[in-house]
């Protein structure tokens, strides 16, 4: 995974890099899992998200918003996840395993996914995010 | 964005307009100088972006905790007009009331004995951390009677006295809450987390009163030295952030609708007429509603603990008061010599109504509101006063907390949780928390000085200091 914790006072600040807008989008959603809930197991447990947005920033948040309720609700941390993105549609497909209070309640609890200096950007490499994430 | 800012007192500085194309009125904040070299250009830039919303009034302000956050700056208090102003969820945040709240007990330093096993019973039953559940089962109409009533829900279930509803900020319900414009998802995240402190920079402190400064009006509040007190700090779980997320779509969209033009998309908005507007508003009340019963339901729990371990009566331990700090609220204010109602947003910052307003109990309105300052772990807490000047001033506020200096990242490179835990547990504070990690982000050297801050808003007038509280015990999520 390739990302890296931007410096930020109160909250948490990535930057993601990645080959393409798909694999950007599935890495920024586990690199979100290993804030909230630490190192995390494969597993069997899945679940589909399908949804439309804009654009690419939107899709985004509808979509990690989409991955922190899942995983809040159903007590899941992913620890895989394949997205695909067609025009304005996104398709993803996550698995994990059951949350386990043992080994993933000492993580860092994100209370939302902040507009705040949300940029997408297509490099020669690939694309480039940062985000905000209020903790 | 640091250079345009020029001083106009010992603590007060002003950001011009014009530093952000648009803004309508300039930005103030309070500092001290030292606190002035930790100030964030970031921070800056956020508070003059607020003032760039319509129907901002008077000043874009920040209390002197004063940090770079998202949208509105931490320590950041905005009025707008009910007319023509706009309501924000870049100005609340995504915690809705989160806040705090202080518990008074009749025991003093000398009766609190097995202080670990009071560490270790309160870690077991209130539920910390990541995927923490609470303890109640609530059905359907529970959630909505909860969103509806706040704090009164609990304390009507028997989880608390009436006393607690008069000594809570808006006793404990804000009446515009909606809970229809609450979602589903809301809904689903808020039923099981009820009663639980969550993670982060929440906490559970048990403090001892160790310095009077205004013995009046520590009297009215009911605090004396040598007295144990516990402190809780915490917020409106996953129902809130999930309020917001849903809101800040939408009013993403309004803001387009009504033609705003926003230097940030955090500060989405809709006038605080529209339909949009009062959606979140109704909403945002709900959410805050939660957060009362949570905070209550947590007291609860500590008084069964206390209770049971030190054979102590329920009622004799009392809630000195709860205040929230990322709230907007519908507010009476002075105005260019008019009284007008007006929407404050607090987003990191305290109330702090001075004598004689409004929404007091009867034994508090001639001291002014208490407002509740908690320090970073290991360090001071302190209960100040609202004041006559804060109401002149600042729309009745004041700061909210000690405001970090060292981010999380660099809180975990340069500090190591065992050290501050081993350090701390030196000083006789005892830590329970799920793992070191949390520890250090949240160490007392990622903040600043919460003296220092306290000092500034003394100073200045806008909250009077009555008492300091030093820690001897704290759980975290």
């Amino acid at each position: 995974m390739s990302y890296e914790e931007l410096d930020h006072t109160a909250d948490i600040r990535l930057r993601v890099r990645s080959p393409t807008a798909d694999s950007l989008f599935a890495e920024t959603a586990l690199a979100m899992m290993e804030i909230v809930y630490g190192k995390s197991r494969p597993g069997t447990v899945e679940r589909t998200i399908e949804l439309e947005a804009g654009n690419y920033e939107n899709l985004l948040l509808d979509f990690l918003s989409e991955v922190l309720f899942l995983s809040e609700v159903d007590y899941i941390v992913f620890s895989a996840a394949t997205v695909h993105i067609t025009g304005n549609s996104l398709q993803a497909h996550l698995s994990g395993e059951p949350f386990d209070p043992d080994r993933h309640r000492g993580g860092t609890e994100i209370k939302g996914i902040s507009y705040s200096g949300l940029r997408i950007v297509k490099e020669d490499e690939g694309y480039v995010l940062d985000i905000l994430f209020d903790v | 964005m640091l250079e345009q800012v020029t001083r106009l007192g010992e603590y007060e500085w002003e950001v011009p307009t014009g530093t952000v194309p648009g803004m309508r009125v300039p930005g103030r904040f309070f500092l001290s100088d030292s606190l002035y070299k930790s100030l964030e250009s970031g921070a800056v830039q956020q508070l003059a972006n607020v003032a760039t919303l319509p129907g901002i009034i008077r000043y874009s302000m920040a209390m002197p905790d004063i940090h770079w956050g998202y949208g509105f700056p931490i320590g950041g208090v905005a009025a707008f007009g009910l007319d023509t102003g706009v309501i924000s969820p870049g100005g609340v945040g995504f915690d809705i009331n989160c806040g705090v709240r202080l518990l008074s007990t009749p025991l003093r330093l000398g009766d609190l004995d097995r202080r670990r096993e009071l560490i270790e019973t309160l870690y077991q039953s209130v539920p910390t951390g990541v995927g923490a559940k609470g303890p109640l089962k609530l059905s359907t109409g529970d959630l909505e009677d909860m969103m509806v009533q706040g704090a009164a829900w609990p304390v009507n279930q028997g989880y608390g006295l009436r006393e607690d509803l008069d000594n809570c900020e808006e006793r404990g319900c804000m009446a515009q809450a909606d809970s229809q414009a609450v979602s589903a998802k809301a809904k689903q995240r808020g039923m099981p987390q009820s009663g639980t402190l969550g993670a982060g920079n929440h906490f559970l402190e048990i403090q001892v009163v160790r310095e009077i400064y205004d013995p009046g009006a520590a009297k009215a509040y009911g605090i004396h030295p040598g007295q144990i007190c516990v402190m809780i700090h915490c917020g409106s779980r996953g129902l809130g952030h999930q309020s917001c997320t849903d809101h800040l779509k939408v009013l993403e969209g309004a803001t387009k609708r009504y033609k705003i033009a926003l230097p940030d998309r955090q500060l989405a908005c809709a006038p605080l007429s529209s339909p949009e507007g009062k959606a979140y508003f109704g909403a945002m009340a709900a959410s805050a509603n939660y957060a009362w019963a949570n905070r209550q339901m947590i007291m609860h729990t500590t008084r069964v603990v206390f209770g049971k371990m030190y054979g102590i009566d329920y009622e004799s331990m009392h809630l000195v008061y709860d205040v929230a700090h990322n709230v907007a609220k519908i507010e009476e204010h002075s105005h260019e010599g008019k009284r007008v109602r007006v929407c404050v947003h607090r987003k990191g910052a305290t109330r702090a109504f001075g004598p004689g307003s409004p929404d007091l109990p009867p034994g508090y309105a001639d001291t002014g509101q208490p407002v509740i300052i908690p320090g970073s772990m290991g360090s001071s807490s302190y209960l100040l006063r609202g004041t006559t000047i804060a109401m002149e001033r600042t729309f009745g506020s004041t700061c909210h907390g000690a405001g970090r200096i060292l981010s999380r990242s660099a809180a975990k490179k340069t500090l190591s949780g065992v050290k501050v835990k081993n350090s701390l547990s030196k000083e006789g504070i005892i830590v329970r928390a799920p793992n070191d990690g949390a520890i250090a982000e949240e160490a007392p050297g990622a903040y600043k000085p919460s003296a220092e801050v306290v000092r500034i808003v003394d100073a200045l007038g806008i909250s009077n200091l009555v008492a300091r509280l030093e820690p001897l015990g704290v759980i975290k999520g």
